[in-house]
Order: structure tokens, then C-alpha cells, then sequence
């Protein structure tokens, strides 16, 4: 048994997973103390959707170790699993809440599933996370009667239901305007500040990632390329890294994800 | 697929009985919502599909008897066919296209809106608490249907033999009961059971493993219904040949 300083409320060791022959994740390895924003950073289908599917349980990797609080889950059970769920909520990128049911509904199946308590407490823990998100008042509404921005936020409220110690973030600003997207980042420095809860941040808007991360990591094709505070990550002189955070469209990241030649292809064609 | 589907029925009839032997109680709203769309959502359609073949059973059958001098047989053809077979079966093919089919869009959809991950993430069991109360609601309404559907088709074969056919509007009921035992009633209540076994199971499964989008939800509901209708005919035979042999 590997043993985890209890400073740490992740840490993720040597990840490997491929699928098929396509190696998503190589060797991927961080820590995140408690009480900061670690922010998941890379381009489309760098494999940080499927760094997080590996954290959350619902992938298993063909090496490596992950710790949440010090226990490592990647050969637990469905029922471990489930116990080591209660630790952590997720907000995921479009909210996932369910549509036969109301918000306030939503916010309370996590309490009323995972314990006996009365309806009544229940009702009134929902109005406190609703409050936290600033959404008040709207319980009653169903998911397909409020906005995009809104829906995140209840998404929040749900995940932040059982108290966790940790707080996943899908992409949690695609998709919003730039004022929707400052509101969730201010509530998600706000609530790991208040409540003293530690965060991953899954993004790729740079704008967001540098408001409200304390470390940042960077993945390319599968692999962490830098890592640090956001300031160090500012600095660093990787040519991918600063393409990355300037969006500049010519650099070292390839466009093109066919290798074999334009030409011949044109060329071959009837 | 057939061990995935094996691994999804197992638990969640195991689910489904867990409460009988000391287990987390049903989720009694979920499963009355259930049953309100699956089963009495589903009533004008049943009953008019057996209103329509009861009536189609009756002339058919006159038109055959009547070469023999017989048309007083077409009340115990009516009602021995209607009671261990038309009245099931019609009623399933109903089922399968309205609510089988429902089952799959609906789960599929949340599938692909992560609504299933989020659920396991919260540490509640999908199966638990979408495929239980589903099931349940199926294998609960299907033999409620099949009786009412077997009612109308009854009915419908009374009428139009005493109206069109003008046979004695008694002597068509006491040859009918004359027709029927008990066995075939059970026969045909046993096979809606296991039809609404089947149906739910199909149904769930199609939808929990829906991949890739609004096109996959729509692959998933053909399949779902195609499977469900052979294996609800497979199952039939298979119950008809059991029971004649016994």
C-alpha cells in the first residue's frame, strides 16, 4: 500500500490508458493540496475529459494510481466507488440535471438518495445551496424553463449538496457570455474560499483558468507538458504552452491530425 | 451484448425484489409516474387494437363456419383466441411501439446529456433509480392491459355477431364460457407477465448504453423495438410450446 501525505486531497500517479492502440493518457502525474483550484488545461482531445472521467470512476486506467483523501480508487468496487463519491461533487458541462424534475428537486436527490433524512431538511439544505449560487426563489422552475448560465448554477447547487470536500468542474464556463462566465468563476473562488473546499477545473478559456487557478497543469496528446502556480505557467518559455495561452494560430500544436501527403490524396481522385 | 444484457437483467430484477427481503423500499412516485405512461397512457390504444381484431376475428371465423352450418363456433373461436393469444400479444405490440420504445428514447437521451454519469457520480445506482421503476410499471401494467384488451376484444366479437351476424346475443355468452377454462386465461395473463418482462428489460437496456448523440438515441430505439418484438415472439412460442406440453 503506497502511502499519501493527508496535505494532499488528490494525487494522481503514473495514469496510463489507451484505447486500442491510441495512447490518450501517458504517464500523467500531479498532486493538489487542499483548499486550492487546480486548473486542467489543454486543446481539444489533449485527453482531459478523460483525465477526469479516470478521477470521477467512470474509466479505469490500464496503469497507475489515483488517490482521493488519501484512498486510492482505481481497484475499488461500485460500492467503494459510491462511498467515495459521497466526498466529491461534480458540476458537469452542461449541467446534467434532470429534466422531469424541478430545480429544487434536483438540488435534492443527492440528500435524499444517500441518506433517511426528512423531506423537510432536505427541503431546507436546498434552500441553502440555492442561496449559495444565488438562485433563490426558483425551485419550482424545471431545468427547460431557465438559461444556460442558470442551469450551471444549479449544476453547482446539486454538486455542492452533500458537502463535499471536492468539487469537479466540467468545462464550466462553455457556452456562457462573458458576464455568466465571471459570475461562475467569482462563485467558485468565492465557495472554495467560504466552504474550504479543494477544485479541478477542467477549461480551455485562459481568461477564466488564470482568474481563478492557484496550480495549473497543461496536457498535450496525453502527456502534462507543464505544471505550476499561474504565474510560473505565465512564464514558462514552452513554445506549445504559449501558443496555447495566446491562441495564436501558427505554431508548434498540428493543425493537421491526417500524416499522409495533401498532394497524393488530391492527386488521387479520379 | 447478450452477457451485457444478461448482466443488466440480473441486477435489476434483483433490485426489484430487494425490498421484499429487507431492502431500500420502491420509489412509489417514480413507479406510479411510470405506470400512468406506460400503462394507462397506453389504454385507448389497447383497447381500440382489440376492438378492431376482435371484430376482425368474428367475420373471418363466420365466414369459415358458415360453409360448415356451424356460425354458432365463432363465439368459442373468439373467445378461446382472444383469451390465449390475439389478446396478449396485440396488447405487447401496442406496448413495444408506444412505451418500449419511450423507455429507450427516454434513457438514451439522458444517457447522452450525462444525466446517467451524473447519477453515478452522486452515488446512485442508475439501475435503481431509472430501470427498477420502469420494469416494475411494465411488468405490473402489461397483465392489466392484456385483461382490458381482452374484455374489449370480447365485447367487440359479441357485437358484431349479435348485430351483422344475427346470432342470439345469450347463446353467444354461454357458448363462450362453454368454450374457455380458466387455464386459458392464466395461459394468457402468465405470457403478458413475461411480455412486460421482456419489453422493460429491452427497452432499459437499449437505452443505458446509447453512445454518440441524438443519431445513437434513434439507432437505440429501432433496435430496441425490433428486439423487443422478436424476442416477445420468441417468448411466446416458446410459452405456448411449454404449455401445451404440460
Amino acid at each position: 500500500m503506497s502511502e499519501t501525505n493527508d496535505d494532499y486531497i488528490l494525487e494522481v500517479r503514473n495514469l496510463c490508458r489507451k484505447f486500442g492502440s491510441r495512447k490518450i493518457l501517458t504517464d500523467v502525474s500531479f498532486k493538489l493540496k487542499r483548499g486550492e483550484i487546480l486548473i486542467i488545461m489543454g486543446g481539444s482531445g489533449c485527453g482531459k475529459s478523460t483525465l477526469l472521467r479516470h478521477i470521477i470512476g467512470s474509466l479505469k486506467p490500464d496503469s497507475g494510481e489515483i488517490f482521493i483523501g488519501g484512498q486510492e480508487i482505481t481497484k475499488l468496487d461500485d460500492r467503494g466507488m459510491a462511498k467515495v463519491r459521497k466526498r466529491f461533487g461534480m458540476l458537469f458541462q452542461t449541467g446534467a440535471l434532470f429534466n422531469s424534475l424541478t430545480v429544487g428537486d434536483n438540488v435534492a436527490l443527492p440528500i435524499l438518495e444517500s441518506s433517511d433524512v426528512s423531506s423537510s431538511i432536505a427541503e431546507l439544505v436546498v434552500k441553502l445551496k440555492l442561496e449559495l449560487v444565488g438562485l433563490t426563489g426558483f425551485e419550482h422552475l424545471k431545468p427547460a424553463e431557465i438559461s444556460g448560465g442558470m442551469k450551471k448554477r444549479v449544476g453547482l447547487a446539486r454538486a455542492l449538496a452533500l458537502d463535499p470536500e471536492l468539487l469537479f468542474c466540467d468545462e464550466p464556463t462553455a457556452g456562457l457570455d462573458p458576464v455568466m462566465t465571471s459570475v461562475i468563476d467569482t462563485l467558485t473562488v468565492d465557495l472554495t474560499k467560504k466552504l474550504g473546499l479543494s477544485a479541478v477545473v477542467v477549461t480551455h478559456d485562459m481568461t477564466s483558468a488564470f482568474r481563478i487557478g492557484t496550480q495549473m497543469i497543461m496536457l498535450f496528446e496525453g502527456r502534462v507538458i507543464a505544471q505550476g502556480t499561474p504565474e510560473e505557467i505565465r512564464n514558462n518559455p514552452d513554445p506549445i504552452l504559449r501558443q496555447f495561452i495566446n491562441g495564436d494560430a501558427d505554431g508548434p500544436i498540428p493543425l493537421k491530425l491526417s500524416k499522409d501527403d495533401y498532394l497524393k490524396r488530391l492527386m488521387q481522385v479520379e | 451484448m447478450l452477457f451485457a444484457y444478461a448482466q443488466l437483467s440480473l441486477r435489476a430484477f434483483a433490485a426489484l425484489f430487494a425490498p421484499l427481503f429487507g431492502g431500500k423500499r420502491w420509489r412509489l412516485s417514480a413507479l406510479f409516474t411510470q405506470m400512468v405512461n406506460i400503462g394507462v397512457a397506453s389504454m385507448p390504444t389497447v383497447a381500440m387494437a382489440n376492438f378492431l381484431l376482435g371484430i376482425v376475428l368474428a367475420i373471418q371465423g363466420a365466414g369459415q363456419f358458415q360453409k360448415l352450418g356451424a356460425t354458432d363456433l365463432v363465439a368459442s373461436l373468439v373467445a378461446f383466441s382472444i383469451l390465449r393469444e390475439i389478446g396478449p400479444l396485440i396488447t405487447a405490440v401496442i406496448v413495444i411501439g408506444r412505451s418500449g420504445s419511450s423507455i429507450t428514447a427516454e434513457l438514451g437521451t439522458m444517457k447522452v446529456a450525462e444525466e446517467i454519469e451524473a447519477l453515478n457520480v452522486m452515488g446512485i445506482d442508475p439501475v435503481k433509480f431509472l430501470v427498477v421503476p420502469r420494469l416494475l410499471a411494465m411488468i405490473i401494467m402489461m397483465p392489466v392491459l392484456t385483461v382490458l384488451g381482452e374484455g374489449v376484444g370480447l365485447f367487440a366479437g359479441w357485437l358484431i355477431s349479435v348485430t351483422s351476424l344475427h346470432l342470439n346475443p345469450i347463446f353467444y355468452v354461454t357458448n363462450s364460457i362453454a368454450a374457455v377454462e380458466q387455464k386459458d386465461l392464466f395461459t394468457g395473463l402468465l405470457k403478458a407477465l413475461v411480455f412486460g418482462g421482456v419489453v422493460g428489460t429491452v427497452g432499459c437496456f437499449y437505452g443505458i448504453q446509447v453512445e454518440g448523440g441524438a443519431e445513437g438515441v434513434g439507432k437505440a430505439t429501432t433496435k430496441s423495438v425490433v428486439t423487443s418484438l422478436t424476442s416477445m415472439l420468441a417468448a411466446d412460442a416458446l410459452l405456448t410450446t411449454l404449455i401445451y406440453f404440460t
